[in-house]
């Protein structure tokens, strides 16, 4: 990165002040938007006796792993785990095999129609949610695809394909022609272009696309919440949501565990792709 | 000819090996993949395109068509429902709640896409002023707020603010700016639904905004600045008359994803405050949801998400012509 040659406050007998100044407002602001996690994490490590007080625990004074054994042995989390990566997973691949020879088509090739498609998929990325969710009910409904997983992943693809598609583009275009050039003077086909020079090439950005795929999906509880009526066919986040539970009372302390677990690989995904993570978010990976 | 193994691969892709003959050696040394021309490139798009053609065209198509029957409940058993014409969309425009879940949701947008355009902008001018420790760590900050999946968010914001046990009332309890809070529900009151729900969008939108402006920064002469301070301009003007128009094609970008994103809210708001209390908080989305799944009024549903799809089409005309005009490198 090249911060240090960017922009640097003016010099003078003010530089002094204006660093206290700025350091300070960076130290409350990292208070204050990290509060929100820190209080999840300290509320999944506190006994419940220690969550529910007048004042509030700063720190679990005895850790315990309890809640997270209460929420992992909660019905249906191991199934719905289960049907989340499985439903993930062949979304992911999916949109990533169909994205990549779209964003080779996109970015290798000129056609009539090309900016057309680029249109299509920049606007197919922005639609209302209950604009897709209300007419693939429907349709699923007629076709008997309501509460299987086939439907889920189709519900997905919508959701994520368009988004692969154009992130990928992004990432094929850092790729300079001249190589298959090269390629192709030594006498490769089209094919071998693609498939030994491009793709390898572009392996960086197809795994960041990946986890961006990934992550869209393993969020995803609208589509899910609507289309799945059994408990034995929710995903984690359906699960997760139906810990909630005013006439009992929420379980606070173990909904809190399990929303560590369910946002674990999300996080640890973004700290991973963190360097491409601007650029690929700016087609609108993780909606609101 | 080139090696059999070519020749292969070749025939695989190219329908005709005569072509290749034509189209040997000379074109060969110039032509990139480009060179093959439009087929291969739709034959690439095919499996995509008829994806897109069956889980979004296709249902947009419906959905048009569904808001101009009486779609209901019994439809959904029977498959029986008959075309109406107009009628949902008459029925909607003379609907007073049609025209307060607008209202609310210009509005909310608005304050949600100014404070998360205002904070990040902030952020970012912060990120270039602070060393290198505390810059990691602000990121770093920013990156978990970011990560953080909106249903854990919105389920830990409820915890937050929770009547009796939750932290942020006990806080403002103990700071006594307005009393006692100890048992205030904010998902029980219009106002306060607002402010968690507008906190809770805000501090996820701000780190994309804050992090994408950064890197924009960054790119920055600083030369530029420089100038503006030897011709004595204070730093509040240069900021204004340098940093800003600098920004400028950046920033309306963000705000007009913002504005998509926020008018689309769904999801925190269903599960922090359910569109409550009464229908307080009912946006566009969460008015769609409720009409097409919770009363099974899915014609008028679908009309109501017709009529938000448009609305938001002029804004997302907007941010594509931008997009495809900045060279895509936002």
């Amino acid at each position: 990165m090249t911060t240090t040659t960017g922009i640097r406050r003016g010099g003078g007998g003010g530089a002094g002040r204006g660093r206290i100044v700025s350091n300070t407002l960076a130290i409350v602001f990292c208070l204050v938007w990290l509060f929100p996690v820190y209080w999840m994490i300290n509320t999944a490590f506190k006994p419940r006796s220690e969550a529910m007080t007048a004042t509030p625990r700063f720190w679990p004074s005895a850790p315990t792993l309890h809640n997270f054994d209460v929420a992992l042995n909660r019905t249906g989390f191991w199934t719905n785990l289960t049907n989340s990566l499985l439903v993930v997973s062949v979304t992911v691949v999916i949109s990533i095999v169909l994205g990549m020879f779209a964003a080779a088509a996109m970015t290798r090739f000129r056609f009539s129609g090309r900016r057309t498609v680029m249109v299509a998929i920049l606007v197919a990325q922005m639609l209302p949610g209950t604009a897709l969710l209300v007419p693939t009910f429907l349709v699923f409904n007629e076709a008997g695809l309501l509460g299987t997983y086939t439907g889920l992943v189709l519900a997905y693809l919508a959701l994520v394909l368009p988004f692969s598609i154009w992130v990928m583009r992004g990432f094929f275009l850092t790729v300079p022609v001249e190589v298959e050039e090269a390629a192709r003077i030594d006498g490769a086909s089209t094919w071998q272009v693609l498939w030994r020079i491009l793709f390898p090439l572009v392996l960086p950005g197809v795994i960041a696309s990946s986890v961006f795929a990934f992550i869209a999906a393993w969020n995803d509880y609208l589509i899910a919440y609507t289309f799945m009526k059994e408990q034995s066919q929710y995903t984690l986040p359906v699960w997760l949501a139906s810990f909630t539970n005013p006439a009992q009372g929420t379980d606070y302390s173990a909904q809190m565990a399990g929303s560590v677990v369910f946002s674990l690989p999300v996080v640890a995904f973004f700290l991973l792709i963190q360097r491409k993570l601007v650029s690929g978010m700016s087609a609108g990976a993780v909606k609101g | 000819m080139p090696g059999t193994d070519q020749a292969v691969g070749g025939r695989r892709t190219v329908p005709a090996a005569p072509r290749r003959a034509v189209t040997g050696p000379p074109r060969k040394a110039t032509g990139s993949v480009q060179g093959r021309g439009p087929l291969v490139a739709w034959a690439l798009l095919t499996p995509a395109g008829l994806v897109m053609l069956a889980v979004t065209v296709a249902p947009i198509v419906f959905l048009v068509y569904a808001s101009f029957t009486d779609y209901d409940q019994r439809s959904l058993f029977t498959g029986a429902f008959d075309v109406v014409g107009a009628r949902q969309y008459t029925d909607l425009l003379a609907d007073a709640e049609f025209w307060r879940s607008l209202a609310r949701t210009v509005v909310f947008t608005a304050a949600m896409v100014a404070g998360s355009v205002a904070i990040g902008a902030g952020v970012a001018q912060l990120l270039t002023r602070l060393g290198s420790a505390l810059r990691m760590t602000v990121t770093v900050v920013l990156i978990l707020a970011w990560a953080m999946p909106t249903v854990a968010s919105s389920l830990v914001w409820k915890w937050l603010f929770q009547p009796g046990y939750g932290v942020v009332n006990w806080l403002l309890t103990q700071a006594g700016l307005f009393g006692d809070m100890t048992d205030t529900d904010w998902s029980n009151s219009a106002p306060l639904a607002y402010v968690s729900i507008w906190l809770l969008i805000v501090w996820q939108a701000v780190p994309f905004i804050a992090l994408t402006l950064y890197a924009a920064l960054i790119q920055m002469p600083s030369e530029l600045q420089e100038a503006a301070r030897l011709d004595g301009a204070g730093e509040w003007r240069v900021w204004w008359s340098v940093t800003l128009p600098f920004l400028r094609p950046t920033l309306t970008l963000i705000t007009l994803m913002s504005v998509i994103w926020d008018f689309n809210v769904f999801n925190q708001i269903w599960l922090v405050s359910a569109g409550g209390p009464d229908s307080a908080t009912t946006t566009l989305g969460v008015f769609a949801y409720r009409t097409a799944f919770v009363a099974f009024r899915v014609g008028q549903g679908a009309a109501l998400s017709v009529i938000t799809t448009v609305l938001l089409l002029a804004i997302t005309a907007l941010y594509v012509r931008r997009l495809l005009r900045s060279g895509e490198d936002l």
